[in-house]
């Protein structure tokens, strides 16, 4: 039952060798389950000549059991003609919804679940909005996408009523009117949406409008230096949140000092990028996820390609269980002419051109070593006079960024913002 | 287990306001409305009714899916399930249907209303045996591109608004159709005599070629004559699928 601190009090500080015990117990009970059921699981134990009687421990699950990626799940999908790609373990007609992750390395997963009242994705991050603050009878601000169902769920699951209008994309003007109306305490923000708030700010008095607010979330992609400063001016707490394997969510609390990970919903693997080895607490890892509450698609040990930091100390908010700090994406690290670089290298250097502030560009980058640094970048028409002289600066900045100068092919935000899926951009594109 | 748990806490607290609050326009202006907890119980019924006039309901088919082996849900073997295309912002109108469709046991995926997420109702139409697209709008029609005649081809039920059906008739559908109306959402049964309002619930008008719509029923949102900016005409009376009430034909492209 909730109390005053915790929507779960003995969940979520429960003692590690509790948690360990549970997760034990429920992974001993995937481990057949899965074996009978998904046929991706089995093909990759089969190949790797585990089977489920040799799992008796936590122990054995991390050092045995083979690891599932994405492009498995999307090669059986295509050997199969199985559009789950080997993970439905239950008849399709036993779902009750069928998602999708984002799309935005351009090939998406399905995934589905069975339930009843509340959507089980969604379900622990009401323990991360009443971290918040958001309580019965509070007016929250509706997410702006529905690509992984409905995440109003969790708002009214803690009692909060959702205000449900345009936060995607050229909505938060409107948006901005239903905050000052219904004063809510949280929203849901993405860089799409800082974009456009950025613009909203020449001429909205930002303090006044959020200044409902307790928290507002932040997902997608990283949230730049300038974005975060922003924020924080107009008076915004930010509370960071990302995926765990497409397991669930993982949210920052109160300390931000990471992202809780819900290990009774998640087993949370960090692993050498390059290899299979666990690291250890702190070092920077791949992280792996097995689902332990979707009996209907879970993932099982699945390289999620996202580098993080882990502990498992507990955090000073009091809760126990895992946080991470997500680093960057595995093979987003390009070679260009010899040197090396990430995207958010380009990111800094853009939030220093006024008229690129807002940092939405894409790496166009056909293979992770490249001869030409090409970047499309996305500028304000409303405040840039000349774009062969932005040019000019834009070059200039990543050059001093990266070491190498850019191909660059300039786009007003729009234009840009149009290539946007499930609320994110995606920074590194083919073409 | 954690739905389990954050579900039975979750039980335990007051819902001291109601179910939520959407936002729809009249002569231009944004009107902001609340959903009770009530409206939206009667609200599911209705369109559990509607759905399952159009044949939603349980996957048909033997044996699809991953048990005893990973035999997809090949579109030869089982039918069933459906892609609702809304917004997040439009979740007051189509949740409704999103809850009725799992209540009537067929599994739903969402399809979003911009152009850049077009793909994903192609995706679903391609990938699973779906017999039924519900909501599509001219972004996403047009935004499907060359595949919007594969995906007419193969889903045999396709519900869309108003400003989607000449695109979907010109690739070959005979879409029916559902429609915004201010607060409330009007659809088409299978008989093709106009978009059903529910009647308990809304009772519309039309003067010169102009919509207008009140509350009917016991409902949070009490509004009177209001226009909604929408051309169209009504029509009254018994339908052939035993309906009676109002039918509202949206001009297209409104």
């Amino acid at each position: 039952m909730p109390d005053e601190r915790f929507f779960e009090p003995d969940v979520e500080t429960m003692p590690r060798a509790r948690i360990a015990a549970l997760q034990e117990e429920r992974i001993l009970e995937l481990v057949p389950y899965v074996y009978e059921r998904s046929a991706l699981v089995r093909k990759k134990w089969e190949e790797a000549r585990v089977k489920p009687s040799d799992i008796n421990s936590l122990a054995d699950f991390t050092e045995r059991v083979p690891f599932i990626t994405k492009d498995d799940i999307r090669q059986f999908r295509t050997a199969a003609q199985d559009p789950f790609g080997g993970l439905l373990c239950t008849d399709y007609a036993d779902t009750t919804t069928v998602f999708s992750t984002s799309g935005t390395t351009g090939d998406a997963t399905l995934y589905a679940h069975a339930w009843d009242r509340w959507h089980p994705f969604w379900a622990a991050t009401a323990r991360d909005l009443w971290e918040i603050g958001v309580r019965p009878g509070d007016y929250v601000l509706g997410s702006g996408f529905k690509m992984r169902g409905p995440l109003y769920h969790a708002d009214q699951m803690v009692g909060a009523i959702p205000v449900l209008v345009n936060t995607g994309i050229g909505g938060w003007a409107t948006a901005l009117d239903a905050i000052r109306r219904y004063r809510p305490v949280y929203g849901q923000l993405t860089g799409l949406a800082l974009a456009e708030l950025d613009h909203l700010s020449r001429t909205t008095d930002m303090r006044e409008v959020f200044s409902s607010f307790k928290g507002a979330a932040f997902a997608g992609e990283p949230l730049g230096a300038r974005a975060r400063a922003q924020l924080k001016s107009w008076g915004v707490e930010v509370y960071l949140w990302t995926s765990t394997g497409d397991v669930t969510g993982a949210w920052e609390c109160g300390q931000h000092d990471g992202c809780h990970a819900w290990e009774d919903c998640v087993l949370l693997e960090a692993v050498d990028p390059a290899g299979s080895a666990q690291v250890a607490d702190g070092e920077l890892g791949e992280l792996v996820a097995t689902s332990l509450d979707n009996p209907v698609t879970p993932m099982v040990r699945f390289r999620s390609d996202d580098i993080i930091r882990m502990t498992r100390q507990p955090c000073a908010c009091g809760r126990t269980h895992a946080r991470f700090w997500p680093v960057g994406r595995k093979g987003d690290e390009t070679i260009v002419a010899g040197r090396s670089f990430v995207p958010m290298d380009i990111w800094r250097a853009l939030e220093g051109v006024p008229e690129t502030a807002t940092a939405l560009f894409q790496l166009i980058r056909p293979a992770r070593e490249i001869d030409e640094l090409k970047v499309r970048v996305g500028y304000d028409p409303d405040t840039t006079t000349s774009v062969p002289e932005l040019r000019e600066r834009v070059s200039e900045a990543i050059t001093a960024a990266v070491g190498v100068p850019p191909v660059l092919e300039l786009l007003p935000e729009p234009e840009l913002l149009a290539r946007g899926r499930g609320g994110k951009l995606p920074r590194v594109v083919k073409a | 287990m954690t739905a389990a748990s954050t579900a039975a806490a979750a039980a335990t607290l007051p819902r001291p306001g109601p179910w939520g609050i959407g936002r729809y326009d009249v002569a231009g202006q944004p009107v902001f409305f609340e959903v009770g907890w009530d409206d939206w119980q009667r609200d599911v019924a209705w369109a559990r009714a509607m759905l399952a006039s159009h044949g939603v309901g349980p996957v048909k088919g033997d044996g699809p899916g991953g048990t005893g082996g990973g035999s997809p849900p090949c579109a030869e073997k089982v039918s069933g399930g459906l892609v609702i295309v809304n917004g997040m912002p439009e979740s007051p109108w189509f949740d409704p249907f999103e809850t009725a469709a799992r209540e009537l046991g067929a599994p739903y995926s969402i399809g979003e209303i911009y152009a850049f997420e077009a793909f994903r109702t192609g995706m679903y139409a391609r990938r699973l045996p779906i017999t039924m697209i519900f909501g599509i709008d001219r972004t996403v029609a047009e935004g499907l591109g060359d595949e919007l005649a594969a995906v007419v081809a193969r889903v045999p039920v396709i519900v869309a608004r108003p400003d989607a059906v000449g695109l979907l008739t010109g690739a070959g559908a005979r879409p029916f159709v559902v429609a915004r109306v201010g607060p409330a959402l009007a659809v088409e049964c299978p008989h093709r005599s106009g978009a059903h309002l529910n009647g308990a619930e809304w009772a519309m008008a039309e003067r010169g070629g102009e919509l207008f719509i009140s509350t009917a029923g016991p409902r949070a949102h009490q509004v009177r004559e209001a226009a909604l900016g929408l051309r169209g005409t009504l029509t009254d009376g018994p339908c052939g699928c035993g309906r009676g009430g109002q039918r509202v034909t949206i001009s297209e492209g409104a």
